[in-house]
């Protein structure tokens, strides 16, 4: 990831951007997954990488990298009553901190902060960390995401079944 | 069980059932490890994994780590990955690439084909030390097949020929895909563990009565499951929409093996003649410009969907992928998943395999997760000793000879397949190592 840069970060008020990581790690921990995806923009994508400090989703495999339409396919699938890796469901709690902001363009930021996810399910407890991080589009009072990166320390390790978005 | 009497083993296999010792039993698992994954012909890595000299990967055979890499005179060697001195797993990276091998304790330092070239304070180490006794141990027997590693643990036994025999055809079937003739097994991979016996992700890679069921929550309210390769239209039909059963156009499809636990399934009729996309319909013309129109067409005709290469590897047509299975502990395995890029195929054909790799079988896709819960329950429901019987019945004697490619054909959803694996099992396990 790149250092931060300085001269950017300065006059950010970081508070909306808080309350907004807040709120989306809200609705991935109540499960409102199809709320969830209407954060994204029309254009937005959802990458979990499979190696640290991957540069491209084209050319290597990754855990997640999904489109609108993926991402729609996905929530479907874990509002489906047969999905057997979600019988019984996830339960999951998110922690996001050490929150920085930077503007990249007119409209455009760049939202870095730290996070740890909490999961249990079927008499079993895991927990994913990492660091993430939102490019999001400034749309009337609030922000659409244009990419949430989610880099997870084990990521290329070999992982139990994930059926939860992180 | 311990000793392993051939008769005692020969009592856990029926025609139409398997014993829940063969997934449950620890010592069954240790005799495994010995008598399968001691000597059978075990996929190792592709030699695109290892492009130039110096370049390894570290992967196991059964349990044992080993090191494939590329020495300066181009041959690919399969070595134990344990220092000759005092045991440490000598390279520690899952790839990468040195001109020397060297052991972190005290330094012991090999080449690039094992053999061991520097030991720190030599002085100490006696009248006749020699340096040439102290190589690296490799495996006995290494051939390979279209880039596709493979080695044996064992001196002797059948040779890779009579063990692969007539699958080099699947290999065949996936590598012309390419239009240069080569795959590239360099887009990263896919890693998961379950809780479970390694047979059991085995017995599902040619499991097609699994697929309405066990899929279910891939499937839309028509029966319809998401489209799963570049250009498609749309996915393969798998439940009939207003009977809620399988379609015909599922349960028509047949699976096929041809001794030694190989087999395969054919493909589903997913190709509508509609399959198109920029990234398909260019990846077609260059097929075609260095194959020729004709045989581009053959070789675009599907006609299989997963291999399995028995006893660690499968490869899939459909996502197309190399699945290697590793098996840990009676009941851990570890899978690891390899996407395909296609030599000479335009980036975003390959971009598309990937991308949709991805939400098949990652450790986070919409179809794997679905197996991996199905193989955990199938392991704790069979600590149940109520009943010691697993039932692998389904077309017992209906199979029949498939003149045309002079094999053993049956159904898909029938699973003459996993009793074949049985059959193989059965022929390394009853004869002590």
């Amino acid at each position: 990831m790149d250092a931060v840069n300085r001269d950017n970060v300065a006059d950010i008020d970081r508070a909306p951007f808080e309350l907004f990581l807040i709120q989306e790690a809200h609705l991935l921990d109540e499960r409102r997954f199809r709320e969830w995806m209407g954060l994204f923009a029309d254009d937005g994508i959802y990458w979990v990488p499979a190696v640290p400090n991957q540069e491209s989703p084209f050319d290597q495999a990754s855990l997640f990298y999904d489109d609108r339409e993926l991402m729609k396919t996905r929530i479907d699938r874990l509002e489906h009553p047969r999905i057997h890796v979600q019988t019984p469901p996830s339960r999951t709690a998110h922690l996001v901190g050490n929150v920085i902001v930077e503007q990249t363009d007119e409209g455009e930021f760049l939202v870095r902060s730290t996070f740890i996810m909490v999961e249990y399910r079927d008499d079993r407890q895991r927990t994913f960390a990492g660091r993430q991080s939102h490019r999001l589009r400034r749309e009337g009072a609030s922000f659409r995401i244009v990419q949430k990166r989610v880099d997870l320390i084990n990521c290329d390790s070999a992982f139990e079944a994930m059926a939860v978005p992180i | 069980m311990r000793n392993g009497h051939a008769d005692e083993i020969a009592k856990l296999i029926e025609p139409g059932r398997v014993h829940r010792r063969v997934y449950a039993d620890p010592d069954i698992f240790e005799l495994e490890m010995e008598r399968i994954f001691g000597r059978a012909w075990l996929y190792v890595g592709h030699t695109s994994q290892v492009p130039n000299p110096g370049d390894y990967i570290t992967t196991e055979l059964g349990r044992q780590p080993v090191i494939m890499c590329r020495h300066r005179d181009n041959g690919v060697h399969v070595l134990l990955n344990r220092c000759s001195h005092r045991g440490p797993k000598v390279v520690n990276e899952r790839k990468g690439h040195a001109t020397r091998l060297t052991c972190c304790y005290h330094g012991w330092t090999y080449d690039t084909d094992g053999q061991l070239v520097t030991v720190p304070v030599p002085e100490g180490c006696g009248e006749g030390f020699d340096k040439a006794a102290f190589g690296l141990a490799r495996a006995p027997r290494v051939e390979e097949y279209r880039g596709f590693v493979f080695a044996s643990l064992a001196t002797s036994g059948p040779s890779f020929e009579e063990h692969i025999g007539p699958m080099k055809g699947n290999f065949d079937d996936l590598v012309d895909r390419a239009p240069d003739g080569a795959l590239a097994l360099d887009a990263g991979m896919h890693r998961y563990v379950y809780n479970g016996n390694w047979k059991l992700q085995l017995e599902n890679v040619l499991d097609s009565y699994h697929v309405p069921f066990g899929h279910a929550s891939t499937v839309n309210k028509d029966g319809v499951q998401f489209a799963r390769r570049e250009g498609d239209q749309k996915g393969a039909t798998v439940v009939e929409a207003d009977k809620k059963q399988t379609a015909n156009a599922w349960k028509d499809r047949k699976s096929f093996i041809v001794g030694n636990g190989h087999g395969w399934t054919s493909n589903t009729a997913l190709d509508d003649g509609k399959r198109s996309s920029p990234a398909f319909d260019e990846y077609k013309r260059a097929l075609a410009e260095k194959v020729g129109a004709a045989r581009a067409q053959e070789i675009l005709t599907p006609r299989l969907h997963n291999s399995l290469i028995y006893p660690n590897v499968s490869i899939m047509g459909l996502n197309i992928h190399v699945r290697v299975i590793k098996p840990l502990a009676v009941d851990r395995t570890e899978v690891t998943i390899y996407p395909i890029r296609l030599v000479g195929a335009p980036a975003a054909m390959n971009f598309g395999n990937i991308r949709l790799l991805n939400v098949t079988h990652s450790a986070a896709s919409f179809v794997q997760t679905d197996d991996l819960e199905s193989f955990v329950r199938a392991q704790t429901g069979l600590q149940s000793r109520q009943t010691d019987w697993v039932d692998i019945s389904r077309g017992l004697g209906a199979e029949e000879p498939d003149r045309e490619l002079n094999v053993t054909r049956g159904l898909a959803t029938h699973e003459m397949v996993v009793r074949a694996q049985y059959r193989a099992w059965m022929g390394y396990m009853r004869e002590a190592a």
